[in-house]
């Protein structure tokens, strides 16, 4: 069972794909969105990638066009549990 | 000209250098006008082990200090000296940004080559783990026109923005598009060329152009107009400007720096250095008609200087063609003799020198060469002081364009 993607470690991958500072808890706002960070499309893909190299799992298409945090955990982390 | 071409006239008022002889305008200028020469052995990692051991490598820049953290992930080396030189010119106009609307500011690069390293390192994650490893900022990064891309994101600016891909004459006909981008009414263009072609894919790809220099000896690997030139030593970095209308720049109180009076481009085929005379000549004249000016008002030459037997003796038929007996009398100098040819940089940074020059009234040397077998006053040795109003830059590329530029002197007219 694959656990699922925490703040912390989408914090984590934003700065390793994107090069990207990002307070994991600024993540968890309410309302807060991807775009505040300067974080764009291509950043998120490359998180997608990291994520799905990691587990070997395919992430539902267009995660990477989610505009918030929370949208994007809900996409990934359904994925992820659809393929364990 | 008319009023509103007078009003709309493009003029230097920002200087930014990133070159393997000096970073920032101050070092470059004084490595320049004592003709120091830093051509050495290429020192980046897995470059040690190919034909071509001579180089310019930028060595007092650090990526980490000069941009941030996503664009050091996001964006290749080359963009990385881009914003650098950027930052310099910028900083340099005493533009007051804050104060400008994000639609005042264009961006105009010029790029030969691209982020070959950065396309390198997605390229060996595609044929060494496959497709899903590749970056998604592979797709912009490698791109010749990132820089242009990256400098108006980083700033905010969202004036008109353009990328020339026109060989390494590119380096002067952007500076060319920004004079048009003023004149058509945008306050502010930040316009240049930087490139970073010493890693190790970007040099294979290198190692076609039977111009390039082999030599294992950095005294003797570049020696342009010389008996002994034997290719030219390729070179990273480059110089960024910022370029306004001249009425607008004395309305700030903004030192103009030069003025870009005229400028003209032409193409004559790859490698055909024989023909490149009188496309060089052609172009020559079109810049010195569009600036009103007469030969004989040049008062210095930066020659493209390419350091093969036969560029050489094309761009020194060329300038005699083009200025006429003035010719024998002007004096021709290559700074890029000591530090090497940075592609579409090269240009750049001759304008950055020739705008220093005039400044300073300096002729700054041709730095190694001490024999010359062409017709030409080649500066050589130790830089000689001259009352310079005028300069003309020269640049040819290895796929066959060539181009002009006249600048004047900003101040004092």
């Amino acid at each position: 069972m694959t656990p699922s993607l925490t703040h912390a470690e989408l914090a984590a991958l934003i700065k390793g794909k994107a090069g990207i500072t990002v307070d994991p808890l600024e993540l968890e706002r309410p309302g807060v969105t991807f775009e505040e960070f300067g974080v764009d499309s291509l950043g998120l893909l490359g998180v997608v990638g990291e994520l799905e190299n990691r587990h070997g799992l395919q992430i539902t298409s267009g995660a990477e066009m989610s505009k918030t945090p929370a949208e994007f955990l809900q996409a990934v982390n359904t994925s992820v549990k659809a393929g364990a | 000209m008319t009023d509103h071409q007078a009003q709309r006239r493009a003029v230097l008022t920002g200087i930014g250098v990133v070159a393997p002889n000096g970073v920032g305008t101050d070092d470059f200028w004084k490595a320049v006008r004592e003709g120091a020469s830093v051509l050495g052995p290429i020192a980046r990692e897995g470059c040690g082990d190919q034909p071509l051991r001579v180089a310019g490598e930028v060595r007092g820049f650090s990526p980490q200090d000069s941009v941030e953290e996503r664009y050091l992930v996001q964006t290749d080396r080359f963009t990385h000296f881009a914003m650098a030189a950027a930052d310099f010119a910028l900083a340099d106009s005493g533009l007051d940004l804050a104060a400008m609307s994000p639609f005042a500011v264009g961006v105009v690069t010029a790029a030969g080559s691209g982020g070959g390293e950065f396309g390198q390192r997605e390229l060996q994650q595609l044929w060494g783990h496959g497709p899903q490893y590749v970056g998604p900022y592979q797709s912009i990064a490698w791109f010749y026109a990132a820089s242009t891309g990256q400098v108006s994101i980083r700033g905010g600016f969202k004036g008109p923005c353009g990328v020339v891909a026109s060989d390494e004459a590119g380096g002067l006909d952007a500076l060319a598009h920004a004079a048009r981008t003023i004149r058509r009414g945008t306050e502010a263009a930040v316009v240049g060329a930087a490139e970073a072609p010493l890693a190790p894919y970007s040099m294979v790809c290198q190692l076609g152009y039977p111009e390039l220099s082999r030599s294992l000896d950095p005294d003797s690997a570049y020696l342009p107009f010389s008996p002994q030139a034997c290719g030219f030593a390729p070179a990273e970095g480059g110089a960024m400007f910022v370029v306004e209308s001249h009425t607008a720049a004395l309305a700030r109180g903004a030192q103009v720096r030069a003025v870009l009076a005229g400028h003209a481009a032409t193409f004559t085929g790859a490698s055909r250095w024989e023909e490149s005379r009188a496309g060089l000549a052609h172009a020559i004249r079109g810049a010195l008609e569009e600036a009103r000016c007469a030969p004989d008002e040049i008062d210095v030459v930066f020659a493209d200087a390419l350091g093969t037997p036969a560029a050489d003796r094309a761009e020194a038929l060329a300038i005699a063609d083009a200025l006429g007996e003035h010719a024998a009398h002007v004096p021709v100098t290559a700074p890029k003799a000591g530090f090497g040819r940075a592609y579409c940089g090269a240009p750049a940074l001759d304008v950055a020198a020739a705008v220093l020059a005039m400044e300073y009234g300096v002729v700054p040397p041709t730095p190694r060469v001490t024999e010359i077998c062409h017709e030409l006053d080649l500066v050589t040795r130790f830089a000689r002081t001259a009352e310079l109003r005028t300069a003309l830059v020269l640049s040819r590329g290895l796929m066959g364009s060539n181009a002009a530029l006249v600048l004047r002197r900003g101040q004092g007219d």
